[in-house]
């Protein structure tokens, strides 16, 4: 069953897989050895040298639970793989760990405050482990037997034969326990388990041993290894959950099915505090531990001065993530306020941070990414295609360069050619414009569009406004 | 040389813990399966109507007083309780110790206050447990 269960997941994913492509879908670690020294070409991830190796220091802080209330930035020119970077550390970091990834934009976008949504991004990124234990009974039934006491509607006994690789063993049951065998239709070959506290039966599935029992089963049959060792077991689960999600359980006025809808609206602070109390209790017990997982904010300029005094003081806390920032942008204003400031973040919060700079690629690394993208998108491309690319991620940039390898294999797959050749990217590097060369027709031809402004100062309105 | 014999001494530790904790799994079994057998003799004599029964030590025969019996079996339930949360508690020691010596991360978790039956169950009542 579990073979047939990683089938269809396989199936789902592929699926998923031919339907859209993710820019970083590549990505899938930070690509470092274990003295983590970065590799040329690994894991999706390519050149980046220093700030690769920086992340795995930080990677290797966060495993170690030591950093937890600072931040991290990444700061760099368009294009220079600062996304790919904090992708890579949260594949790194594994399942367990925490990771949430916003974009400083929507905090705007939400239908709740802008603290608010700090609050439960961060509360995402904190995971608690939790521990539960159970006495469980787990064996193969190897015989029921019901017997009713004479005259009818009397009191019922039965006896359940329970059997592992090494056991075997007879349970006297009562009234109770025979209703719920048989309203779980337990028979002679069934593998169950009985919780001891609370009576519960659990059907795991048939033993392959009775496989041949019938010639005709029915789809739900599964089947299953008669189990080993003792009858009587101790069953131990740790749970990983966010903060989050206790948050939303405990807010009487969503429940549980919130989590999925995602429209969680705003958690009273009470309920925080309450949570948070409980967490402090429960980790004095030994009952949970914390792990601070990472709140990845891309974009970090387009958060205003609120939100940075916010995360300011959240960086105090005890209970705080580690925060990593992503921005593109060099000296700027501050979103909410008229001073300048370096990346756009106030210097008190920059102050905080471990800024890692990300540079621009090399020749030879841009053709080896586009390499990586073609395998990606499933796209053949000729040794001379690729060197016209990456000419052309050298000139306009690497972004550019990437959405020409889709368009090129569109166009290749319309002559019916395998292979993406030179004049398939020349065809589509002339028929989709760059930032520049649209930049230049506009010049050119301004007086023929609408509104046109006659300074032409269109690069000053990227900067951020109120 | 000197390298050889640091070699050995590592590998020995190792098969030594593990050996330890197969040992210890075995032990579990048995226990358990004896835990059973004494289980089951209580119930019977609790539906027997006789006033003695038949007991055997090692491997001779003793004809024996019913409510001494049941004193005995359940004192040996207890001690094999006992016994068998120790081992159980130990394993999870060893096998942390073992992945030490292996240069692996402990197990997870492994060795937290489970939460109270109170609390788990309010728990995964909401859903927060999906198993």
């Amino acid at each position: 069953m579990a073979s047939l269960a990683a089938a269809q997941v396989q199936e789902v994913r592929s699926i998923t897989r031919i339907e859209r492509i993710g820019a970083h879908s590549h990505i899938r670690g930070l690509g470092l050895d274990d003295a983590l020294e970065p590799r040329a070409v690994s894991q999706g991830m390519v050149g980046q040298k220093m700030a690769r190796k920086a992340a795995g220091v930080v990677l290797q802080m966060i495993r170690e639970g030591k950093i937890a209330g600072r931040a991290v930035l990444l700061a760099g020119q368009p294009g220079t793989g600062k996304t790919a970077i904090a992708m890579g550390l949260a594949q790194a970091l594994g399942p367990d760990t925490p990771f949430t990834s916003m974009a400083g934009s929507e905090i705007y976008s939400l239908e709740m405050s802008k603290t608010e949504a700090l609050t439960q991004a961060i509360r995402k990124s904190i995971g608690i482990r939790i521990k539960e234990e159970s006495e469980i009974i787990e064996g193969e039934v190897v015989e029921v037997i019901v017997e009713r006491a004479a005259g009818g509607g009397g009191a019922r006994t039965g006896r359940l034969t329970l059997k592992t690789t090494d056991m075997e063993t007879n349970y006297d049951m009562g009234t109770k326990m025979i209703d719920s065998l048989l309203k779980e239709k337990v028979q002679a070959g069934d593998v169950i388990t009985i919780d001891k506290a609370t009576g519960k039966i659990n059907k795991l599935g048939r033993s392959f041993a009775r496989a041949r029992d019938y010639d005709a089963t029915g789809q739900q049959a599964r089947f299953v290894q008669c189990p080993e060792g003792e009858l009587q077991k101790r069953k131990e689960v740790v749970h990983t959950v966010t903060l989050h999600e206790v948050d939303v359980i405990n807010s009487r006025t969503h429940g549980f099915l919130a989590l999925f809808s995602g429209d969680t609206g705003e958690i009273k602070s009470e309920v925080r505090e309450q949570i948070s109390g409980k967490l402090q209790e429960w980790r004095e017990e030994g009952k949970a531990e914390m792990i601070p997982g990472v709140l990845f904010i891309d974009e970090a300029h387009m958060l205003d001065i609120e939100c940075f005094s916010f995360l300011n003081r959240a960086l105090e806390s005890e209970t705080a993530p580690v925060v990593m920032m992503a921005t593109n942008r060099g000296i700027t204003r501050i979103r909410g306020t008229d001073y300048r400031s370096p990346h756009g973040i106030p210097l008190d919060l920059l102050d905080r941070m471990i800024i890692v700079p990300t540079a621009p690629y090399t020749h030879q690394e841009l053709r080896e990414i586009l390499n990586i993208r073609c395998e990606e998108e499933d796209c053949q491309m000729s040794a001379d295609a690729l060197t016209v690319l990456t000419r052309v991620a050298t000139e306009t940039s690497l972004r550019y360069a990437i959405q020409l390898i889709t368009t090129a294999s569109l166009v290749a797959k319309r002559r019916k050619a395998a292979e993406v050749s030179m004049e398939d990217v020349k065809k589509v590097y002339s028929l989709f414009l760059d930032e520049h060369r649209s930049e230049q027709f506009l010049k050119e031809y301004q007086d023929e569009f609408m509104f046109n402004d006659a300074a032409g100062d269109a690069p000053q309105l990227m900067e951020v406004t109120q | 040389m000197d390298n050889q014999t640091k070699v050995l001494k590592y590998l020995i530790s190792i098969e030594k813990l593990a050996e330890e904790i197969i040992t210890d799994k075995r032990e579990i079994v048995l226990l358990d399966k004896r835990r059973n057998q004494n289980r089951e003799a209580l119930r019977d004599i609790n539906k027997a109507c006789q006033t003695k029964c038949w007991v055997t030590v090692g491997s001779v025969l003793v004809k024996h007083n019913l409510s001494d019996t049941v004193a005995l079996l359940e004192a040996d339930q207890k001690q094999l309780n006992i016994d068998i949360n120790k081992l159980r508690s130990n394993l999870k020691i060893k096998v942390n110790d073992l992945r030490d010596l292996e240069m692996q991360p402990p197990v997870p978790g492994s060795m937290l206050v489970p939460l109270s039956d109170k609390e788990s169950e309010g728990l995964s009542n909401v859903g927060l447990f999906s198993t």
